[in-house]
């Protein structure tokens, strides 16, 4: 699907370059700052002024494609054109217990079983933290993350840090579990999610560890937020054209440390809501955005990330289901490459196992349609219709008993059993089944454990980290 | 249960029609009676189906699968059976009513009875009361069922069982009914002894009036 036509495009990419050199932004990394003054910015009125070929030169060195890989080695997440990859999303406050039901915030624990959930669902391709820990010190609180994540998940991960000394440990306990700096830049499985603040400004701890990534050349992406009517202007286009400036300036330093650096683009315009004020992460803006700014890395040629799959509402329920459906809709039909927020409730303040699983089905039920008609002679089943008796059917045609399995989709977690049978199986609806489900994903599914080096490196680096507070 | 026995029972509920005609094939070369082959092999692996498509574990056509398994069997064994060696579950006709040309789903439980030992007569739809009448008289059924999809054709029903009555017939047969339109209290409504809303529970049902 397009949403922009050529022209559009070039009026979103010209106001951005617009942005960038007149309007300028706010760069509080001192090394960052030199970086750009020496490439051919310049500083006025305390913003710094990006010329547009540094910017275009950017654009033409970044690949335009980032192979992921999991911690084992496998190549399971291509980002690149035409490919659709969905995972969940990081640093909820809060969690509804999949025990108790109840709202509560997350702990450490909480990330390693959404991790492992995740990992037992065919429909999530990658993860991310899902909870923002309480029960260890808040200083350390991304790294439990990404340990928990590591622990809980083979698949690859999208990371948040707090700042350069995170991105240390975490890449020490990186590299132990790849086997090595060369190694984990060969066969990456981990991705830097940071972002700069709509609108314009760079604060010196985001942009380090975007640098971090660009020295190490690990991927990373930089998305801002310019959420209509908060972080960006009320109308979309606006939003779009500022989202894009402000994440050309993270790629651009990229490039300027190290050409070649893998560099997921793309951005975020939720809608801030003009009731609540809550940022909404169901509105239609975020999905239409996307397929937006999906064109717009289409034209630069890069990978692009995106978000689905999450709702505004506080428990799973229609409301949840239609927002889920509209925006995994939108995503594979705009073909943005690295999906986030899967599983999302309330406006991304809570997470739920519940919804992760409703997404699932989502996921695997939308990807039926972007798949398409196969058009063959064998699913044109000319000669079994030709044999059928008229009104007779083909439920025991050898057409059908051959094919049904591939050839039907089947519902794992949608219902359609016959009304008696759903009342003698409990009367539940697909909130009450999804948590089932997610009880047995977790008490069934196996994940292997961690390289014994690794859980070394990662005792050594908690040990540490201790003792820092100790002092 | 011996041993190729259980193979035979075991190869049918997947389905591998080829193997079970040469299962069964091997049991009567190693002198097993043709009655113990299909009671001990062909109808044990088919009860454990429709056990297994009752509890939602088999799909439809994994069913319709282990019934064409259970043809591949029966080819081998036909011929040697003496005409008491079968174990009938039970003689069945069954038929749509008359004004209705819906097939599907009368074929699903006629396939599904005929998996589970019954034997069955099909009349076919738009079956007038007569030609059920005719047909009771003829194959001396123990179950008579009817099929319906409209809510226009289903009252046909009624006239049906009050032809059986009129004949001297209806005492001798059990009348089970069926369609997507069809409740266990219209089916008490009209007279017949009994309902079931799919094609699995019609074999149970069947199974209680048969046994």
């Amino acid at each position: 699907m397009r949403m922009l036509s050529d022209e559009q495009i070039q009026a979103l990419h010209c106001t951005s370059l617009d942005i960038l050199s007149r309007t300028g932004i706010v760069m509080k990394s001192e090394q960052a700052r030199q970086l750009l003054l020496d490439a051919g910015a310049w500083e006025s009125d305390g913003r710094i002024k990006i010329p547009d070929p540094l910017v275009m030169d950017a654009i033409a060195s970044a690949p335009a494609r980032i192979p992921m890989y999991n911690r084992l080695g496998q190549l399971t997440m291509p980002l690149e054109a035409g490919k659709v990859f969905f995972g969940s999303g990081s640093d909820c406050i809060f969690t509804i217990d999949v025990e108790t039901g109840e709202r509560r915030q997350a702990t450490a624990e909480d990330v390693q079983r959404f991790a492992h959930l995740g990992d037992g669902l065919a429909q999530i391709d990658f993860t991310m933290s899902m909870g923002n820990p309480c029960d260890v010190p808040p200083l350390d609180t991304y790294v439990h993350e990404f340990i928990g994540m590591l622990r809980g998940s083979v698949k690859p991960t999208c990371y948040t840090a707090h700042n350069r000394e995170d991105m240390e440990d975490i890449y020490r306990i990186a590299c132990a579990v790849a086997g090595g700096e060369r190694q984990l830049r060969e066969k990456p499985f981990l991705m830097l999610y940071a972002e700069s603040i709509s609108p314009l400004l760079y604060p010196e701890e985001s942009v380090d560890k975007l640098l971090f990534c660009a020295e190490k050349g690990l991927p990373v992406t930089y998305p801002p937020s310019p959420n209509t009517g908060g972080g960006g202007p009320i109308t979309l286009a606006g939003a779009l054209a500022l989202g894009n400036a402000e994440c050309l300036v993270g790629l651009l330093l990229t490039q300027l440390v190290r050409r070649g650096t893998p560099f997921l683009y793309g951005m975020n315009t939720a809608a801030l809501d003009m009731k609540s004020a809550i940022v909404s992460y169901g509105a239609p803006e975020w999905p239409t955005g996307m397929a937006a700014w999906t064109d717009l890395a289409r034209y630069y040629g890069l990978p692009v990330w995106g978000a689905a799959g999450a709702t505004d509402s506080k428990v799973v329920d229609a409301q949840a289901g239609i927002e889920a459906t509209v925006t995994v809709m939108a995503a594979f039909l705009s073909r943005c490459n690295l999906v986030h927020d899967v599983g999302y409730i309330e406006y991304g303040s809570t997470s739920s196992m519940e919804m992760l699983v409703v997404c699932d089905e989502v996921i695997r039920d939308v990807r039926f349609i972007v798949d398409g008609v196969e058009v063959s002679e064998r699913t044109l089943a000319r000669e079994p219709i030709h044999r059928a008796q008229p009104g007779g059917g083909f439920l025991a045609d050898d057409h059908t008993l051959d094919n049904w399995k591939w050839a039907q989709w089947r519902p794992a977690l949608l219902d359609r059993t016959r009304y008696d049978r759903w009342v003698e199986m409990g009367s539940k609806d697909i909130c009450a089944r999804a948590n089932e489900r997610a009880r047995q994903v977790l008490a069934d599914h196996q994940v292997p454990p961690l390289p014994e080096e690794a859980e070394e490196v990662i005792a050594q680096v908690l040990k540490a980290r201790e003792a820092h507070c100790d002092r | 249960m011996s041993d190729i026995l259980q193979q035979i029972a075991s190869n049918l509920y997947s389905g591998a029609d080829k193997a079970v005609a040469g299962l069964v094939q091997q049991a009567l070369d190693q002198g097993l009676a043709p009655a113990e082959v299909l009671s001990g092999g062909l109808i044990a692996g088919m009860d454990e189906v429709g056990k297994d498509f009752k509890a939602g574990v088999l799909y439809v056509p994994e069913v319709l699968i282990a019934a064409r398994a259970m043809h591949a069997g029966m080819g081998v064994l036909r011929p040697l059976l003496a005409a008491g060696d079968v174990p009938t579950a039970g003689k069945c006709i069954i038929g749509t009513v008359e004004g209705d040309l819906h097939d599907i789903g009368k074929n699903l439980v006629r396939m599904m009875m005929e998996g589970a030992g019954f034997e069955m007569v099909d009349l076919g739809t738009d079956v007038k009361p007569a030609a059920f009448v005719a047909a009771v008289r003829e194959h001396k059924p123990t179950i008579v069922g009817m099929s319906a999809l409209l809510t226009t054709t289903m009252v046909r029903m009624k006239t049906i069982v009050e032809a059986l009555e009129e004949a001297g017939l209806r005492h001798s047969v059990k009348i089970m009914v069926g369609g997507a339109p069809l409740t266990a209290a219209f089916a008490r409504e009209i007279g017949a002894d009994g309902y079931a809303p799919d094609a699995a529970s019609a074999v149970d049902v069947a199974r209680g009036f048969a046994g």
